[in-house]
């Protein structure tokens, strides 16, 4: 038993947020709707009145529920597993290429080495 | 003499060669600007801060000639003061995560380190935020579920693996806590029909 406690501490203790993350999501879902809104009064002139109406049924679809939650607790608490690991990869792979070279500190040559990679797998 | 690649955030000239050196984005590929940065913070964090406050009072000032787009300026502003506090937020958070990674691991690990893989995460954040988004609107649904979350790790299988093992142990844990809901309802009824 007292060995769950601690892990569950340590889990506890190690992972981000989820209101943090929602928060975020927030920003950014409420930037692309205005983003949408304001390019369809630049789009007045041009002959393409099915763009403009696409655009506005796409970013109203998020954009009326921007004040409730768009997204349930389970996807936040995946977000959050998923930044985690991105974070932990990131350490990992950066404390492989140190310990090659023999270093005690984790220096930003190491993480440069590991970038382009981890780039590609998230 | 003109620079090659114009980078957007700092405003200087771009020290790094990317693969398509003739697009106008060049620079805002994320390993661009995270190497230039990398490098930056290594240097001198003090003159980074300067430069950073001379950018965001230059932004906006690009931004805003006419009238109408100052209003715009305005709101850039205040989401830009909104982002800033989120991804201090986020910093700490990840400078937590980071020293116990680094712990285990046997090393310390150095700050310029440390806030470049915040800013990572934060980059990642909003990729993960449009690319949910995306998904959920495709699927004509209102809302972001998990399976949405998962599919935007597609890129690597084995990411993807471990997400959905923690997506399962998470729906696991749901059902039980809601069978132990229905097992206390029920005992409750049985009580009232005894008494």
């Amino acid at each position: 038993m007292d060995e769950d406690a601690t892990t569950g501490n340590l889990c506890a203790a190690e992972t981000f947020d989820p209101d943090l993350i929602h928060a975020i999501f927030k920003l950014v879902w409420r930037r692309r709707a205005e983003k949408g809104s304001g390019g369809n009064e630049v789009i007045d002139v041009e002959p393409a009145p099915e763009t403009s109406r696409r655009n506005r049924s796409t970013t109203g679809i998020l954009e009326l529920d921007g004040e409730r939650f768009p997204a349930n607790a389970s996807a936040l608490k995946v977000s959050c597993e998923l930044l985690r690991i991105f974070v932990t990869e990131a350490i990992q792979r950066s404390a492989f290429i140190a310990e090659a070279e023999d270093a005690t500190v984790i220096e930003p040559t190491h993480l440069e080495r590991v970038l382009p990679q981890l780039l590609l797998d998230f | 003499m003109r620079p090659k690649h114009h980078h957007p955030k700092r405003n200087t000239a771009c020290l790094f060669v990317v693969i398509a050196p003739k697009s106008p984005n060049c620079c805002s590929s994320r390993h661009c600007c995270c190497l230039w940065e990398l490098r930056h913070w290594a240097m001198d964090l003090d003159m980074d801060m300067d430069m950073e406050t001379l950018a965001d009072d230059t932004d906006p000032a690009l931004a805003g000639d006419s009238g109408g787009e100052a209003a715009e300026a305005e709101r850039y502003e205040a989401a830009e003061a909104e982002a800033e506090l989120l991804r201090d937020r986020l910093r700490l958070a990840v400078i937590s995560i980071t020293t116990a990674e680094g712990k285990k691991a046997g090393m310390t690990v150095a700050d310029p380190v440390v806030t470049c893989i915040a800013d990572l995460a934060y980059k990642s954040a909003e990729q993960l935020a449009k690319d949910a988004e995306l998904f959920a609107q495709h699927a004509g649904r209102k809302s972001i579920k998990m399976d949405d979350v998962i599919l935007t790790a597609h890129r690597n299988e084995h990411l993807m693996g471990l997400l959905r093992t923690f997506s399962q142990e998470l729906k696991g844990k749901e059902r039980a806590s809601s069978e132990r809901k229905r097992k206390k309802s029920s005992k409750k009824d049985e009580r009232v029909i005894d008494v």
